[in-house]
């Protein structure tokens, strides 16, 4: 019994050596912390050299399921400021994270407290609520940022919060805002530009997460993969999605890294149709770390392959 | 590593070792009877019957939290356990009960799948029941688990006599006038409610680890019931010590640390009681 004692202290000795050391930042920064990398850059874009910003969920991951881990808490019990999607995208998995960090900074109400989808018009908002229509959120469809005059409701929200609670930086912010703001003018006329020959196209998508863009685009969403939002696909719904795609001529699946891409192939070898990787958070895809760059790499995709496929 | 001051490594890790620490030792009982009886499979059988129960109040529209998908989930285990302590007597029939335990889980585990198929993020509440969410254990939680467990200890301490003759042997425990399958229905029963509270904090996986791991240690290295118990509380301490740092320290999923650990230590008990018989050597 003592040899295994031994044994067991030796092996906890050697633990802490093999984690990656990460150096803590400087103590003077501003903790931005986001739950999903697209709003953690729209935060780096506003707060610039005067925050520190992490995500929680990584890229690769649905952002309505993201598993706890300690760092996941301590990071939010050091946080000064929190960014959420809200509209209830993270119900399922931030509640119970935040009352393990019991940090008061970042309470709902409080200015180091930023729900992204304040203020946004949203889409899909269900008359009704019923758990049986699948993962439906009763605020609306949360996955809004794909929408460039979403986006700059929220980076304005961001800026605002960030002046509140780092009053000494503010100007900064104000000057990044006004740059961001530019830019995003110049580039949403650009992507206008580049999908406007596909007014009307129809699409196939895995789950209800491009209305936004197919709104702003005036493309049309023709079937989901998944029968409901949620719920894994079915023989019988795949059928019919078969069914619609043949008829309608559609020929482009958009998917994300979290969702099932056989599912994907299998419908599109029965329809002539292109799987086309499309996701939506940063830093899935090289040189997409900025939201400029991901929605660039996102309408090329998008474009080139409906072009293909006329 | 994280650089964290240890004041907030306490804030997040203070009620998962609290969980890891006061509610095993009943588990830990309960495995020494599953290692005699040899039904090692049953804890599982149930537990994937609890998750049965839980999608079951999932499709009729309760969520998780909900008070009613708690009493649906005890109901269908408690079906098991029925089913378990009339199926003692199925070897009559040359079908060991073990057949019966596994056909059980197989079945509970395909049902899950296929009611879950129907409710919203299915596949991660599969998951999640797999897992557990040993790490946002609440105060609240720990406590209301380790006022049932006392209450349960007190059941099966006051009738231990009874429960210990049975487990060792059934047919001289029936000689001596013991009404067998009731008092199998009883110990099913208790172990029915211990999982199924258990299992709604830490999932499947760590309930297994915790019954099972500590008692199949304890019996190599110890003879009496009371000895056992205590060597088996002592490594599912350890075992979840050393999860809850490994986790903490490498960032890991806590739930999972936890049973690696648990294997870990099996290894290393099994390495040292051959050492100790000169086997390696």
């Amino acid at each position: 019994m003592t040899t295994l004692t031994h044994l067991v202290l030796a092996f906890a000795a050697l633990l802490p050596t093999a984690g990656g050391v990460e150096a803590p930042p400087p103590a003077k920064l501003l903790n931005v912390v986001a739950t999903t990398p697209d709003l953690a850059a729209l935060a780096r874009a506003i707060g610039g050299a005067a925050v520190d910003v992490k995500a929680l969920a990584k890229p690769t991951e649905d952002p309505h399921f993201v598993d706890a881990k300690p760092s996941l808490v301590v990071t939010l019990n050091r946080a000064d400021m929190l960014i959420e999607g809200g509209a209830e995208l993270e119900m399922g998995w931030l509640p119970p994270l935040l009352e393990s960090a019991r940090n008061d900074r970042i309470a709902a109400g409080s200015p180091g407290r930023v729900s992204a989808s304040t203020g946004i018009r949203m889409l899909e908002v269900p008359t009704s609520f019923d758990r049986s229509k699948g993962d439906v959120h009763s605020m609306g469809n949360p996955h809004f940022l794909l929408d460039p005059v979403n986006v700059r409701l929220v980076v304005t929200q961001i800026a605002q919060h960030m002046a509140q609670v780092d009053p000494a930086s503010a100007a900064l912010f104000r000057d990044n805002l006004k740059n961001f703001l530019a830019t995003l003018e110049v580039k949403a006329a650009a992507w206008q530009k580049e999908l406007e020959p596909f007014r009307g196209a129809k699409i196939v998508t895995y789950h209800k997460d491009f209305v936004y863009l197919a709104e702003r685009y005036k493309l049309e969403v023709a079937e989901t993969l998944e029968p409901k939002p949620g719920i894994e696909p079915s023989p019988i719904h795949l059928a019919a999605v078969i069914g619609t795609m043949r008829a309608q001529k559609v020929r482009v699946i958009l998917v994300q890294p979290f969702q099932n891409r056989k599912t994907a192939e299998t419908v599109a070898r029965q329809t002539d149709a292109v799987v086309l990787d499309m996701p939506q958070q940063p830093g899935v895809k090289p040189n997409t770390a900025t939201y400029f760059d991901l929605m660039d790499s996102l309408v090329h995709t998008l474009a080139t392959a409906l072009q293909e496929k006329k | 590593m994280m650089h964290v001051d240890f004041d907030v490594a306490w804030q997040v890790m203070k009620w998962p070792l609290a969980a890891c620490l006061v509610l095993p030792p009943l588990l830990v009982y309960l495995g020494l009877h599953v290692v005699k009886r040899e039904v090692i499979f049953v804890d599982l059988a149930l537990a994937q019957l609890a998750t049965l129960g839980t999608c079951v109040a999932l499709i009729l529209g309760y969520s998780f939290s909900d008070r009613i998908s708690f009493w649906i989930s005890l109901a269908v285990t408690f079906a098991g356990a029925a089913l378990f302590s009339w199926s003692r007597n199925s070897e009559r029939q040359h079908v060991p009960q073990e057949a019966i335990i596994g056909i059980t889980f197989v079945v509970a585990a395909a049902g899950v799948i296929l009611l879950l198929s129907r409710v919203a993020g299915g596949k991660e509440e599969l998951e999640h029941l797999l897992t557990g969410d040993i790490l946002n254990v609440t105060a609240r939680d720990v406590g209301q688990r380790a006022a049932i467990f006392v209450v349960l200890a007190g059941f099966f301490g006051a009738f231990h006599r009874h429960f210990a003759l049975i487990s060792e042997d059934a047919k001289a425990a029936a000689a001596t006038g013991l009404r067998v399958r009731l008092w199998d229905f009883l110990f099913y029963a208790a172990f029915a409610v211990v999982v199924v509270f258990f299992v709604r904090v830490a999932g499947v996986l760590l309930t297994f680890a915790y019954l099972i791991v500590p008692a199949v240690c304890s019996v190599m290295l110890a003879r009496t019931w009371k000895s056992r118990l205590l060597v088996g509380w002592a490594i599912a301490a350890l075992s979840s010590l050393v999860g809850l740092y490994a986790s903490f320290a490498m960032d890991f999923p806590t739930g999972a640390a936890i049973v690696c650990a648990c294997g870990l230590a099996l290894v290393l008990v099994t390495i040292g009681v051959s050492f100790r018989q000169g086997k390696l050597v």
